[in-house]
């Protein structure tokens, strides 16, 4: 007899962007298959699968996450955002909008990784300074920019949100 | 697209009600962060059928310093330990070794228990079951020979924790729980020289918290030798600390080693050397202790003569 | 330019997470993917057994190698491959069966229970393993019993006299290790059947077109019965510009099941697609006269390439054709071959061909330039071909600025006070480089055109353009719509760009050798040219007015000199579409003949070179021998910029690529052929605290034929960048490194040696 593929799916109750969800989640359900194969949530992305490179990052509880290593079921009662909660209606995240004046997309995939980790940083700490803004950027792996735009958008959005560019 | 094999999940909210369930369930293993232990079964080195989860037990990630001492409970994340003011204003060097493990958002997950049961690491073990079945496996899992040491006894998987270096310069003890009570030990006594048996652990035991002396009269300095400024696991650990006397003059020091064999080591007679600020010296000592093994993609020669670099700079670092 | 429209035209939806890429897609029915691989460097397949995975829960569908018999390859002359091995597996890793469940544990699982037996045979792992005169034959079934699948030997002007009249000649050995792409987004396909015998295709892909033709030939159906179309790609750098098992597999198994079917590789099984860098063991000797003037080059560079050719042969030629650029070389001989290996198969990764020589090169350059007592820059300004000039292969060189960029990389970097001045351990370098904006000459022989563009204008005010190009993050398409916006005075969101779909847009060769914004962009820009025709037209008759003195701004066209005279944008389509019908304009880009002395030459002509030079600033711990490269300025000359901050993101991102693989990055296998390292964890690309700051400089003086003048930037800007850390790192502490990457024991180990040699 082969051995089960999955054991049983359980209850998982959660916020995601702001809405109450409900869905049945199996305990070896990582967060990102839930977000993208159940909630059609697909801006978080499988880039490694194994907590490398930061494309799944999302905030649970306000705090950065690798949702790829992350069991689904850990999430329940917490307050998840991912990169499609950021935006406010359709007005982008001053991350977001930083990222696009600053042409820091290319390829796209990275990105919403990128983003949702420096929304989190700036949110957690609004005083944070370059070389905090760099570190935060050591998490995530882009391989089509040189970091050279994302780091030059992270800083315009530090500074505005800042207050010290407009 | 790497799937988890199945298991079940337990959730436990008491360290009470954890210990029970690693008594009663069979072959469980122990969920905290996850960063290490996920991203292993998806390479499918190991398929429990339970596991244990901290995160819901309140006590777990509890930091609470005191005159007596420094109470970390072995779920509190790395950037909690990190930011805590206690830990940053008298426990400084373990805030600095918090904020270097993998990256900034691997330390929002994974936590200081964790770290100090991170399972040794190695080339030939840290891969996908494609990956070892076409090697034949290995000693540590699936396999007979060790590829680091093919006529060695053991399995010589590397103790990469970064954390651990620095909490035994700081004689940290763990507190371990099991139905059958708690106990005390030494961190120093945790772990072994067998990379697949590598810690000191009773079945059914659980890390509870990792328990600091008061700081000691002594300067700390901590490095990690990587091969990138973020992600990486290390290729050398190093901390040393240097004993200051009523003048604040060295009185002696230690230094620990890591990322060598699958425990940390402790140099031998350096104590008189830093006593003395013979950091030439110490650090001569210390490369004469040091046996890397091809563990790493990066040269074994090269590692060995890091520990000499490494080690007067840490040093230096003091002075 | 309009502020708007200096934000990427797909920026938003990516940085929001809407963007859809091929693993976002999903179908009801929808069916996972997964391989069975080959455990052995070489063996031959004795038996597979299937059964036991077909029984399994939810599999629907077992392929092999024998139910896809026919070979492909993306070049026709090197058609070597089949999606799933036939006989004969030739790397660890190498697909062996494919299969189709309902979910992917259940495919995994069924992968996994595939039985195979093989009979071991001896591996070619090396250069010398593949030359050996015993060597096992890696392909035994072509006619020619050896391993090389190409050998090139080229001599222009007189070699061996050359270098009798050289001052100074220098000879040496280098090394270029293999490395990967690594995209960020691994291949997917997803595969649908239509119910009538048609499959359409989604799929990660550099190049839909060929991929049509390989898709068609291995399922043996008509092109008319199969779509390819590419959604929002997450990156390639060459590395998604072949057909892979992964389409094929995909495709067959939606036929075979009529359910849709999607694949996505793991991690890991990117390192085993590979396609990356060629590996190179080269030799160069470089002579000079006394006067400084460069003038022969003796070279021959060595591939351990890997199973299969991809586009292999080309590279044989890539190797060597380049060497000439930027410089007024009077005699060059080459002797270049790309192996078969029992290796994941090399093939085209950013640069392709022309790093590896270039490191040799611009290295020996340096050397030569000390050995002449020049600095650097001095000697490189002295030697370079000039513009409208032809190089002794017969290169056809149009526009250069490579003199501007040597100049403008030195100024801004202070080179000319850094350069032998700096504390010991810190260092700068130069090199320099050119490369093409697409090859002269198609993959498959013909006199079509390379790339077509359809612009179409709707009554709305919208124009729609249709092109069959790959935008894979590049910016292609914003390209794209830029030149027509710009030709018709509308604003760029008033643009629809729809790409990379075999049943609706025009042929183009897909995203590789830095041909789009040339090509398909002078394609965009004739057929926008032609729509603007009938719109002046039209405006010319309504505003009783020459056509000459109307210009298009602001989405009117109006009076040069009477703004208040003038035609909304979309009324003027109204008037025109009353007397032309619908208005749909067509272009195409067919790269001029260009004239060579030399006939037979196909490989290396391309219709513009674009040139580049770069200055790089390391500081070297002599004690550790890590390199910190601080700094890197690099002056490209890009014809023109057609959207300066994308052009800015393509030097970054090469010259980031460029360090990676200075630094840190190389394919490395086991005695057994198995990959060292098929992860990011331990593949080591650069963070960024590897990355140095960036400073992109663009040299800006056109180019006669480019579209508004433009040349290509994706690639040519990794070329300087090794040899020019490698150059720094010599002015820093004194040690030529001749292989890459300079990884911290390397260059120990050459201190050490320094140390006892003086």
């Amino acid at each position: 007899m082969n051995k089960p593929l999955s054991s049983t799916p359980s209850l998982l109750e959660f916020e995601v962007n702001g809405e109450p969800v409900q869905l049945l989640a199996s305990p070896q359900d990582s967060l990102l298959d839930c977000l993208r194969d159940q909630l059609g949530l697909t801006g978080s992305k499988h880039g490694c699968d194994v907590g490398d490179c930061g494309a799944c990052t999302v905030l649970l509880d306000g705090t950065p996450q690798l949702s790829c290593i992350t069991l689904a079921l850990e999430a329940k009662g917490t307050h998840l955002t991912t990169v499609e909660g950021l935006s406010q209606e359709s007005t982008p995240h001053p991350v977001q909008a930083a990222f696009d004046e600053k042409v820091a997309a290319q390829c796209g995939y990275c990105t919403p990784g990128f983003v949702v980790a420096l929304a989190s940083l700036f949110e957690t700490n609004p005083s944070a300074t370059p070389e905090d803004v760099r570190r935060c950027l050591g998490s995530n792996i882009c391989r089509c920019t040189g970091y050279t735009k994302i780091i030059e958008a992270a800083e315009l959005a530090r500074r505005r949100l800042q207050g010290l560019d407009t | 697209m790497l799937p988890l094999p199945p298991f079940e999940l337990h959730q436990p909210v008491s360290t009470a009600q954890a210990t029970a369930l690693l008594s009663d369930l069979e072959k469980p293993r122990i969920i905290s962060g996850g960063t290490d232990l996920l991203p292993s079964m998806k390479y499918g080195l190991f398929t429990p059928p339970h596991l244990v989860s901290t995160r819901r037990i309140e006590s777990f990630s509890a930091i609470s310093g005191t005159e007596e001492g420094l109470s970390i409970g072995a779920g509190a994340t790395l950037s909690s330990v990190a930011a805590h003011p206690w830990v940053r204003r008298h426990y400084p060097t373990l805030a600095t070794a918090c904020s270097t493990v993998a990256t900034p958002t691997i330390q929002e997950m994974g936590t200081l228990g964790g770290n100090v049961m991170l399972d040794t690491r190695c080339l030939w073990y840290n891969q996908s079951t494609f990956w070892r079945n076409a090697l034949g496996g290995c000693l540590k899992c699936e396999g007979e020979i060790c590829h680091v040491a093919p006529k060695g006894q053991g399995c010589y998987a590397v103790h990469s924790a970064d954390t651990v270096v620095v909490l035994l310069l700081l004689n940290a003890e763990l507190e371990l729980a099991s139905v059958r009570g708690t106990r005390r030990m030494p961190l120093e006594s945790f772990y072994t020289d067998d990379g697949i048996h590598w810690a000191s652990l009773e079945p059914g035991e659980l890390l509870t918290r990792i328990v600091l002396p008061p700081p000691p009269r002594a300067r700390l300095a901590f490095r990690k030798l990587r091969a990138r400024g973020s992600i990486d696991y290390p290729l050398l650990l190093t901390a040393v600390r240097v004993d200051l006397d009523e003048h604040n003059q060295p009185s002696g020091g230690r230094v620990v080693l890591s990322a060598l064999g699958p425990r940390p080591i402790e140099v031998s007679d350096v104590s008189e050397s830093i006593a003395q600020s013979k950091h030439e010296e110490a650090a001569e000592t210390a490369w004469s202790q040091a046996f890397p093994l091809p563990t790493h993609q990066w040269s074994t020669p090269w590692r060995k003569k890091m520990v000499r670099v490494e080690v007067g700079r840490a040093l230096a670092e003091l002075s | 330019m309009n502020p708007a429209d200096s934000k990427k035209l797909d920026g938003l939806e990516k940085i929001q997470g809407r963007a859809q890429f091929t693993d976002d897609l999903t179908r009801p029915g929808m069916l996972h993917g997964a391989f069975h691989r080959s455990p052995h460097a070489h063996a031959r397949i004795l038996r597979i057994d299937v059964t036991a995975a077909l029984a399994m829960h939810g599999v629907k569908a077992v392929l092999i190698g024998t139910d896809l018999p026919i070979a492909y390859g993306v070049l026709p002359v090197a058609q070597d491959e089949h999606a799933l091995a036939l006989d004969t597996v030739r790397f660890v890793g190498e697909e062996v069966a494919a299969v189709a469940a309902t979910t992917r544990e259940a495919a995994l699982a069924a992968a996994r229970a595939i039985v195979v037996e093989y009979e071991v045979l001896p591996a070619v792992l090396s250069v010398e393993d593949a030359l050996a005169e015993t060597a096992p034959i890696v392909h035994n079934e072509r006619r020619k019993k050896t391993n090389i699948l190409r050998k090139v030997r080229r001599e222009y002007g007189e070699v061996d006299e050359g270098l009798e009249r050289c001052e100074v000649v220098l000879e040496d050995t280098y090394y270029y290790p293999g490395s990967t792409h690594v995209p960020l987004e691994t291949h997917t396909s997803l595969a649908e059947p239509d119910g009538h015998g048609r499959v359409v295709l989604h799929t990660s892909t550099q190049i839909p077109h060929h991929l049509h033709i390989a898709l068609a030939r291995v399922l043996q159906a008509r092109l008319q019965d199969i779509r390819v179309i590419k959604p929002h790609v997450g990156a390639g750098y060459g590395g998604k510009s072949d057909p892979f098992a992964t389409e094929i597999c995909a495709a067959a198994l939606a036929l075979r099941t009529g359910r849709p079917v999607k694949f996505i590789l793991d991690r890991e099984e990117v390192f085993y697609a590979h396609r990356g860098r060629h590996p190179a063991h080269m030799r160069i000797k470089l002579g000079a006269t006394s006067d400084g003037t460069l003038t022969t080059c003796d070279f021959s560079a060595h591939s351990p390439g890997g199973a299969y050719a991809s586009y292999g042969v080309v590279t044989a030629y890539y190797f060597g054709v380049f060497l000439p650029l930027p410089y007024r070389l009077e005699n060059l001989r080459f002797e270049t071959s790309r192996l078969y290996t029992n290796h994941p198969p090399c093939g085209p990764k950013r640069g392709h061909g022309a790093i590896q020589p270039r490191f040799a090169l611009e290295v020996q350059v340096d050397r030569l330039a000390e050995a002449l007592g020049q600095r650097p820059d001095i000697f490189r300004l002295g030697n370079l071909a000039p513009p409208m000039s032809e190089t002794c292969n017969g290169l056809r060189i149009t526009s250069s600025a490579m003199g501007t960029c040597i100049e403008e990389a030195t100024q801004a970097s202070g080179f000319a006070g850094k350069h032998n001045q700096l504390p010991h351990g810190h260092g700068v370098g130069l090199a320099t480089s050119a490369y093409m904006c697409g090859a002269a000459h198609p993959i498959h022989a013909n006199a079509l055109p390379q790339s077509s563009v359809c612009v179409s204008a709707d009554r709305s005010g919208r124009v729609a353009i249709f092109s069959g190009t790959a935008d894979i993050g590049q910016g292609s398409n914003h390209m794209l719509a830029s030149l027509v916006s710009r030709t018709l005075g509308i604003p760029l969101r008033d643009c629809t760009v729809l790409e990379a779909d075999t049943d609706l847009t025009p042929v183009d060769l897909g995203a590789y050798s830095s041909r789009v914004t040339f090509m398909a962009g002078n394609a965009a820009l004739e057929a926008s040219n032609k729509l603007c025709a009938v719109l002046l037209e039209a405006a010319s008759t309504k505003l009783a007015m020459e056509s000459e003195a109307l210009v298009f701004q602001d989405g009117r066209i109006a009076s040069a000199t009477d703004p208040d005279c003038s035609l909304a944008f979309s009324e003027a389509i109204a008037l025109a579409e009353q007397t032309h019908g619908t208005l749909t304009f067509t272009g195409s880009y067919t790269p001029p003949r260009i004239g060579s002395r030399f006939k037979r030459e196909s490989v290396g002509p391309s219709p513009a070179y674009s040139f580049t030079a770069q200055v790089a600033e390391v500081e070297v711990d002599t004690q550790t021998g890590f390199v910190h490269v601080k700094r890197i300025w690099c002056a490209h000359d890009c014809g023109k910029a057609i959207h300066p901050g994308i052009v800015e993101g393509q030097i970054e991102g090469s010259v980031y690529m460029g360090v990676g693989e200075a630094l840190l990055e190389e394919q490395s296998f086991h005695p057994s052929g198995l990959h060292r390292s098929p992860s990011i964890l331990e593949y080591k690309i650069p963070t960024i605290h590897e990355t140095p700051e960036i400073i992109s400089i663009l040299v800006e003086e056109g180019d006669p034929e480019g579209p508004l003048g433009a040349k290509e930037v994706g690639e040519g800007p990794q070329l300087p960048t090794v040899p020019a850390i490698a150059n720094a790192i010599y002015d820093a502490c004194g040690i030529r490194l001749t292989e890459a990457p300079f990884t911290p024991e390397r260059v120990l180990k050459a201190l050490e040696k320094l140390e006892k040699t003086g």
